[in-house]
């Protein structure tokens, strides 16, 4: 039983802002998973504090982990429990690293389930157990649903009946080569697959950003040096977390602050300032300054209003990375408006939001938080923004794949039958979000659709 | 008077599923008597004179594979051999033939009386005998008894079969056989759920009225497909075209116009109809829009003049019959030879069967074929040689055995049957197996063969062939593993010739096989020595599971994580009424269908992963309170590796 098996992984706490949170990890890989995250294999049943890392070598947390060996656990595989900070953020973070290194999300009471299997139980805990996963699954179905209202939930069953249409042509045109209905030689298959595939990567869009919400935006703030940066991350955290002095490239490194809005959760991240540096600890600075903006889900570039007025953002912010990255989105913040004499103010034209401000003396910081709540799609009934959860993600990208695998294979391949495999593993994977899993009737869907039967 | 001589195993009935029933029952050792109500309709093909095609080609190799006559019988009497899906993936190519009708019988016949162990009689069974619940052997129609310790039972259509043309009806088997009312009214008085399906058949036409030239001819594949694994090509008879036509507008006005004497259309027929085969007056009323339907012509034999015009199976009067027929395309001043019908029939919820096609109710009694809600020929062949191999089995006090969903169509199909019945005549296809990569024709020997010999069904010396050809493929697999080709060796240099971006390193042989330019032939071209000496289904093989590996490694995976669950046993005496936290709606269905494993429960519609939950627990329950007192049952709590082995 162990052997084989998928590893699995779980908040095992309760979702929140808890003191500490408690991430579970069970499966053959975690022994594996254990030493990714923490740098180091750990003696099975001993509890020891270190910094857990991502796979960037990114420090998440500082916390204490525990690795029990199978058949000593609670579950009866290794298993490995991170006790971390709580933050729903890092907690977040942390997940997604176990996930990247092969974990799958737990189903509601899994862990329990796999106990069991592993005789890990007597019959009052068996008892017992009964109990947890029949309400765990009352609780996922309640908490799914309400994550599934609205716009989100049609456009994920809009999507799945697009796949079962197709999949329609395609297992017809396998299981009835001679109705002259061959749909995988025509057109039809591919446009209708190319439109599902956008119609997911619109979908994964939405969610990503809907995500935002809930798991919060990531800000970095860039410019050149001593333009104010470390400045507006203290204005914005209320609270002296950069040292600031008129020294440019005083900031070396990446700084982070968690910070809430109203509370809509941001990471706001200070950056060592932009400009060829000669000082290797400041080029090393200047390299992750880099990685985050590349990372980040909107940049603010601050500039010294008093020094110059930027036309193009991009093709400055460009430059000053001297490397070519994607850029995500970026808000312009004329800073120190209180040397220009300017007033603060917002301005939207046609791509490029500019906030005139002083993060010195705190004018204008109002604005640039409604600016954020804005971007962060704080107005719910907005279109096309909506909750969702890792879960959701996961399984969203999951579905892509599947369908970018199918594509290459029907349009290289002229592979039906791998097609067909593909566009039902995409399937399995939508049927996770909505939580449907009855199987549709295909078959009966091909007789009322075409006229079969010699 | 009681028959001198008690049997093992009785079969029932002499079409495709009591033939290989008698057969596999033979085959294990088990003395059995075939009784049928006509020796010279023994193998007899009572629809459309083909066997095979998608889904089904993949049931006949599956029965060689497990050692029965169908695909041996079709290959000396296919006269009419294609592949289709050729243009497609490996997984879903099938073998379809068209076959003489008497060469096959024929055939057929001969299987059964060279078979040891096995003897025939011709007689209609009118009743069984029962002791309690438990049956001990039939009655015939003159009164004579036979004991045998098991039945099995294939009477197809014959059960009650009524036969429509137009508004009249008649009853009958088939057209020419009288049906089996007393044995129908008998099975009625046990505790069975009998309902009514309903199939049909065309008109047959004289090819002597037939104006070919009009017509596009369709010639088989060459080379011609083989069905059997040891069949060869030499083995067929002559080979000859079939002939494609289309019903047309005027055809269709015909048949709207003689509706109102639809016995399907007036409500005179109750049975269920299978959607894939409608008759042509439901084509034409269902899909109204379309004006032209396809025809394909069936020659039925060598030595005769009828066809069998596949696509136009209809009950309507014989006039209207005649005028529709007479107003398509070569069909002008066509002479029909037998009028079509339509029959209904009874047949029995397959879901009151365990999993070896023993009945639920009455111990040693074996259902297969159309009364279990089937229709075709490879479908029921199926199911007769695994009812005739469990029958033999039960008498030799051995374990019973059924393929599984992941190793065998078959599987597939008893599993649906057992689990979620069936309204319709059920047909296989191929989107009805999950692994259906893993389940192709060209495989079925692989997957089956080393249990069928285990069981008895097949010989030592056909397993050594299979046995053989494994191993060899593994070898070839592990070498093209460990064998690199360098980037700058002559061999990759002819391999860049077909590549788009040239080798930048070296690659395992294997690898490069994976490479959707490249295949087996390509490598023997460009490697020197690959290849060499290695049979060419050894050859298919390497690149069959090379071009599917990661989907192979997939479903496999898949497989081996399920297997502990989908085979735990649900112990037959449980109270399902008894599980707290069960729907009275689950807990109908479970004690309707009363599911052998928990894979079996979880695959019945409606069932919930929490109600599986809720099984396994109370499953585990019973293990822990009965662990040490009562070891017996323990032991059936367990998984079992005999029962469902992948």
């Amino acid at each position: 039983m162990t052997q084989n098996q998928s590893t699995i992984v779980a908040l095992a706490t309760p979702p929140g802002k808890g003191g500490v949170a408690i991430v579970r990890v069970s499966g053959p890989l975690s022994r594996d998973i254990t030493s990714k995250i923490l740098g180091k294999s750990l003696t099975p049943r001993q509890a020891t504090y270190l910094p857990f890392i991502d796979r960037s070598g990114q420090q998440l947390d500082v916390g204490i982990a525990i690795f029990f060996q199978g058949p000593h656990s609670f579950t009866g595989e290794d298993v490995v429990e991170f006790q971390g900070h709580g933050g729903p953020v890092v907690m977040d973070m942390l997940m997604e690293s176990i996930l990247q290194c092969g974990a799958s999300l737990a189903r509601p009471g899994e862990f329990s389930e796999r106990a069991f299997y592993n005789d890990k139980m007597d019959l009052t805990q068996a008892e017992a157990i009964a109990d947890i996963i029949d309400s765990g699954s009352k609780q996922a179905a309640i908490s799914a649903l309400r994550s599934l209202n609205g716009e989100f939930s049609n456009k994920v069953h809009l999507l799945v009946e697009k796949v079962v249409q197709l999949r329609i042509f395609v297992e017809a045109a396998i299981d009835f080569p001679e109705e002259e209905i061959d749909f995988l030689a025509d057109d039809n298959v591919v446009s209708q697959l190319t439109d599902i595939i956008q119609d997911l990567a619109e979908l994964m869009r939405n969610a990503q950003q809907g995500s935002l919400l809930r798991e919060g935006m990531k800000v970095v703030i860039a410019g050149k040096p001593n333009a104010g940066k470390s400045s507006l991350l203290n204005a914005l955290s209320g609270k002296q977390s950069a040292i600031v002095t008129d020294i440019a490239g005083t900031t070396r490194d990446v700084l982070t602050e968690q910070i809430s809005i109203d509370g809509l959760p941001l990471h706001i991240i200070d950056t060592a300032g932009l400009r060829k540096a000669k000082d290797k600890v400041e080029q090393i600075g200047i390299e992750r300054a880099t990685r985050e903006i590349e990372q980040a889900d909107r940049v603010l570039l601050v500039v010294d209003a008093a020094e110059e007025k930027i036309e193009d953002v991009e093709q400055t912010l460009s430059k000053l990375l001297d490397s070519d990255i994607s850029l995500p989105p970026v808000t312009q913040i004329r800073n120190k408006c209180d040397l220009t004499g300017e007033l603060p103010d917002v301005c939207e034209s046609e791509n490029l939001v500019t906030v005139t401000m002083s993060a010195s003396e705190l004018t204008g910081l109002d604005l640039l938080k409604q600016h954020l709540k804005r971007v962060i799609g704080y107005n719910a009934s907005e279109s096309g923004v909506f909750m969702a959860r890792r879960r959701h993600i996961d399984a969203l990208t999951r579905a892509s794949e599947h369908l970018d695998t199918g594509y290459a294979q029907l349009t290289g391949m002229a592979a039906g039958e791998i097609l067909a495999e593909e566009l039902k593993l995409t399937q399995n994977c939508l049927n996770e979000i909505t939580g449907e899993f009855t199987s549709d009737d295909l078959l009966g869907k091909i007789f009322s659709s075409f006229c079969i039967g010699k | 008077m009681i028959y001198d001589k008690s049997f093992d195993v009785i079969v029932v009935g002499g079409g495709h599923a009591g033939t290989e029933a008698a057969l596999a029952a033979a085959r294990t050792g088990a003395s059995t008597l075939l009784i049928t109500h006509n020796i010279e309709t023994l193998g007899q093909m009572s629809c459309n004179p083909a066997i095979g095609g998608i889904g089904k080609g993949h049931l006949v190799k599956e029965i060689d594979a497990l050692g029965g006559v169908m695909a041996k019988a079709i290959d000396h009497s296919g006269i009419h051999f294609r592949r289709l899906n050729a243009s497609k993936g490996p997984a879903v190519r099938a073998t379809r033939a068209q076959a003489d009708r008497t060469l096959y019988k024929n055939y057929v016949r001969c299987q059964l009386e060279n078979q040891d162990l096995l003897q025939i009689f011709q007689q209609s069974v009118d009743d069984l005998i029962l002791q309690q619940d438990k049956v001990v052997g039939v009655v015939t129609q003159m009164g004579l008894q036979f004991n045998a310790k098991s039945v099995v039972l294939t009477a197809g259509t014959f059960l009650d079969g009524k036969i429509h043309i137009g508004l009249s009806s008649y009853s009958g088997g088939r057209a020419g056989d009288p049906p089996s009312i007393g044995l129908s009214e008998r099975l009625r008085e046990l505790p069975f759920n009998v309902e009514r399906l309903k199939t049909g058949t065309p008109p047959r036409i004289d090819a002597r009225s037939i104006n070919f030239k009009e017509l596009e001819p369709q010639h088989g594949d060459s080379p011609v497909p083989v069905f059997s694994f040891t069949g060869k090509a030499s083995q067929h008879p002559q080979q000859i075209p079939c002939h494609i036509t289309h019903t047309n507008k005027r055809t269709h006005e015909i048949i709207s116009g003689g509706l109102d004497r639809s016995p399907m259309f007036s409500g005179i027929i109750e049975g269920v109809g299978p959607r894939y085969c409608p008759s042509i007056e439901d084509k034409i009323t269902r899909f109204s829009e379309r004006d032209s339907h396809q025809i394909f012509i069936e020659p039925e034999g060598l030595e005769t003049f009828e066809v069998y015009p596949n696509g136009i199976s209809t009950s309507l009067p014989f006039d209207v019959q005649m005028a529709f027929v007479r107003s398509i395309k070569g069909f002008e001043n066509a002479h029909i030879t037998r009028p079509g019908y339509a029959i209904e029939y009874d047949y029995f919820d397959p879901r009151e069967l365990k999993a070896s096609l023993e009945t639920r109710h009455i111990q040693g009694l074996f259902f297969a074929g159309q009364i279990n809600g089937t229709t075709g020929y490879e479908e029921a062949a199926a199911q007769g040689l695994i009812a005739g191999l469990n029958a033999a089995l039960l008498v030799q006090e051995k374990e019973s055995w059924s393929p599984s969903r992941n190793e065998s169509y078959i599987g597939v199909m008893i599993d649906d049957l057992i689990t979620r019945g069936t309204q319709e005549p059920y047909r296989m296809f191929t989107s009805r197996a999950e692994y259906r990569l893993i389940l192709r024709e060209d495989n079925a020997d692989l997957r089956l063969s080393e249990k069928a010999h285990e069981l008895g069904l097949l010989s030592d010396a056909l397993w050594q062939l299979t046995a053989t050809k494994r191993d060899l493929i593994n070898l070839e697999i592990e070498r093209m593993k460990s064998s690199w080709v360098q980037s700058n060796s002559p061999s990759a240099q002819k391999i860049n010739q077909l590549l788009e971006k040239p080798l930048s390193r070296e690659y395992s042989q294997m690898d490069l096989l994976k490479r959707p330019q490249l295949d087996y032939a390509a490598l023997v071209e460009a490697i020197p020595g690959v290849g060499d000496g290695l049979p060419e289904p050894v050859k298919e093989q390497v690149e069959i599971q090379a071009k599917y590996a990661g989907y192979i490694d997939r479903q496999l995976d898949e497989i081996e994580r399920n297997k502990k669950q989908q085979n735990l046993k649900i112990p037959a005496q449980l109270d399902f009424s008894k599980i707290g936290g069960l729907s009275n709606e689950i807990i109908q269905k479970l004690s309707d269908t009363r599911p052998e494993t928990i894979g079996q429960a979880s695959r019945i519609s409606g069932i919930t992963p929490a109600a599986i939950s809720m099984l396994l627990i109370t499953i585990k329950k019973r293990k822990i309170r009965l662990s040490g007192t009562e070891s017996s049952d323990t032991e059936s709590l367990s998984v079992n590796p005999k029962v469902e082995q992948s």
